[in-house]
């Protein structure tokens, strides 16, 4: 399959049937009326009181509670999670590209024994699910006194973010013309030249790709985070968001506000990168 | 390019620290749950060979049986749910109205949310108290069915399968739409020549053309479903009753609330084992018989 996006399809208007253009647009509203409602319903209970909330589950807030937010923001530590979660996702981004761009250069382009079976060995990790691995990691990280604290748990998302990141990479690196590089040695450049200025800069769009797909997941992951961090003070924003779920049973209202407040970094990211987190998506699906 | 001299000092210092990572953290670990799960732990320190002791108990327990299926059903569902509605809208973005990229945009929105949120606005959806289910359906003229979905055992599943097709099906419309971009436009158009418009075309062209993707999507979809664990966590920790006690989940509470690692270990054997078969059987499958 190529994963090619092209812009214009004939499929034009003058064709299709007046049933089937309210067919379309009736089941696309329904969906995007499906994905908007929760999403609505959780911003106007974060606006309410909690009177309001029990009396008026579906309309407009009678007084618009800003200070939910206020509270949900001062009273917890909602900005504490914020910047683990900052911290652990800048820092399992670096480790993935600074892992995996030399790996995927050295597979894609050198021709030697063992080649292809480093980077068969190097994929297969995409197969291992995290929950196999989790009880040796817990103790592994418990044996060398290494729990709580925030670069173990980026060092473990990096490793993790390996095994795609290289399947996405050699397909980029692969469609690099073998004549680039040839020139360059002819050139006399180094191999460490070919890499910096060559490849890699040729395949900024693919290191972006790798690093686009790791935000979304270190900035999400809860399982491995809730198992080796116990310090409040350390918790990223999804095992802290359960402590605030549990701490704030009563106080619906904040406790919305405060998942607002989650849920607003993700959005924007996405308004900024929609088409570039499509395209990792399917980076990381299919090859190329 | 060669491998020189000069440049074999290179290759090593390129792929040594990704590999000592890779398997100081990923392939050691694999290793060692196989090869615990062959040890019979008493505390976290200490353990003795116990054979295969592990996996009888662990084949003769009721709600590990149980947790297979929850996930099979889980698998089931939420595969054909997601490639269902992923096809469907997929396509229907595909077509290029007007407004196609809002719509886009937004179906595929709730995929990048962290899953706690996504599991509490759908227990508190569900919720008695404060939920939307429960006006909804009086509005509609069921409020006399109204059960809480996450509290009802024979519910709870569904509840979850459902939330997690509104977190999962944007995945699958963007696969199938960028499948359904790949086909070659004078295809369609000659097809349409012939009179092949709406569900006819679909039919014998659309569906025929990117079956490749189709399979894909029904792969990535399963393997994904095994793997599920943080939404059922969030929304009901396997509960009640165990009825959405996935296989991760079994794995968590047996390993991490019962301590015994044992047991867990078998468990997360058995995952690697199932999630490895499906990887490769279904890649062979991807390879073979294409419909055209």
């Amino acid at each position: 399959m190529k994963a090619k996006q092209k812009e214009t399809v004939s499929t034009s208007g003058n064709i299709m049937g007046r049933g089937t253009r309210i067919f379309l647009y009736v089941t696309l509203t329904i969906a995007a009326l499906a994905v908007i409602l929760p999403l609505l319903w959780l911003l106007l209970a974060s606006l309410k009181t909690r009177q309001d909330l029990t009396r008026n589950t579906w309309g407009l807030p009678q007084t618009w509670e800003f200070k939910n937010y206020y509270l949900a923001w001062t009273g917890s530590r909602i900005p504490r999670y914020m910047i683990n979660s900052i911290r652990a996702t800048f820092l399992s981004i670096v480790l993935t590209v600074v892992l995996s761009t030399p790996v995927s250069f050295v597979v894609s382009r050198f021709r030697f024994k063992g080649n292809n079976l480093l980077y068969l060995f190097f994929i297969a990790g995409m197969m291992i699910p995290i929950h196999s691995t989790v009880i040796p990691i817990y103790t592994m990280v418990g044996d060398l006194n290494m729990k709580n604290n925030l670069e173990v748990l980026s060092l473990i998302y990096g490793a993790y973010r390996i095994p795609v990141s290289i399947f996405i990479l050699e397909g980029f690196m692969s469609g690099i013309p073998r004549e680039l590089e040839e020139c360059a040695v002819i050139d006399g450049a180094t191999v460490w030249d070919i890499f910096f200025r060559v490849i890699a800069p040729l395949s900024r769009d693919g290191i972006v790709t790798i690093a686009i797909l790791t935000v979304l997941s270190s900035w999400n992951e809860l399982l491995i985070s809730m198992l080796l961090i116990s310090n409040s003070l350390l918790k990223t924003l999804p095992t802290g968001l359960m402590g605030f779920i549990t701490d704030y049973n009563s106080e619906y209202t904040q406790l919305a506000a405060g998942i607002m407040i989650a849920i607003i970094p993700p959005i924007i990211f996405y308004m900024f990168a929609q088409e570039k987190i499509e395209k990792g998506m399917i980076a990381g699906a299919v090859k190329g | 390019m060669k491998v020189t001299k000069n440049a074999r000092l290179t290759i090593l210092l390129f792929v040594i620290p990704a590999l000592v990572i890779y398997v100081w953290w990923v392939i050691y670990p694999i290793i060692s749950a196989i090869y615990m799960s062959f040890f019979q732990t008493e505390t976290l320190h200490s353990s003795h060979f116990a054979g295969f002791s592990n996996y009888l108990r662990v084949f003769k327990a009721a709600l590990f049986w149980k947790s297979m299926r929850v996930s099979l059903i889980f698998i089931l569902f939420t595969t054909i749910l997601q490639v269902f509605f992923g096809f469907l809208f997929g396509y229907l973005v595909y077509l290029q109205q007007p407004g196609y990229r809002f719509y886009k945009a937004l179906l595929f929105m709730p995929t990048i949310l962290p899953s706690v949120a996504t599991g509490f606005i759908w227990s508190y959806i569900y919720s008695p108290s404060m939920g939307v289910l429960k006006p909804f359906m009086k509005a509609i003229g069921l409020g006399k069915y109204y059960a809480s979905p996450i509290a009802d055992p024979k519910l709870a599943l569904y509840a979850v399968i459902f939330a997690q097709l509104w977190a999962g099906v944007g995945t699958q419309i963007i696969l199938f739409n960028s499948g359904f971009m790949g086909i070659p436009a004078e295809v369609i158009e000659s097809a349409k020549m012939d009179g092949a418009t709406g569900l006819k075309l679909v039919q014998s062209m659309i569906i025929p053309l990117s079956w490749d993707v189709i399979k894909m999507v029904i792969i990535l979809q399963t393997i994904g479903a095994l793997r599920s664990f943080d939404l059922v966590y969030v929304m009901t920790s396997g509960g009640p009753n165990h009825s959405t006690e996935v296989m991760p989940m079994h794995l968590f509470v047996n390993a991490f609330q019962n301590f015994n690692l044992g047991y867990g270990n078998v468990v997360a054997v058995i995952l690697f084992l199932m999630a490895m078969i499906l990887t490769v059987t279904m890649r062979r499958l991807m390879q073979r018989d294409s419909l055209y």
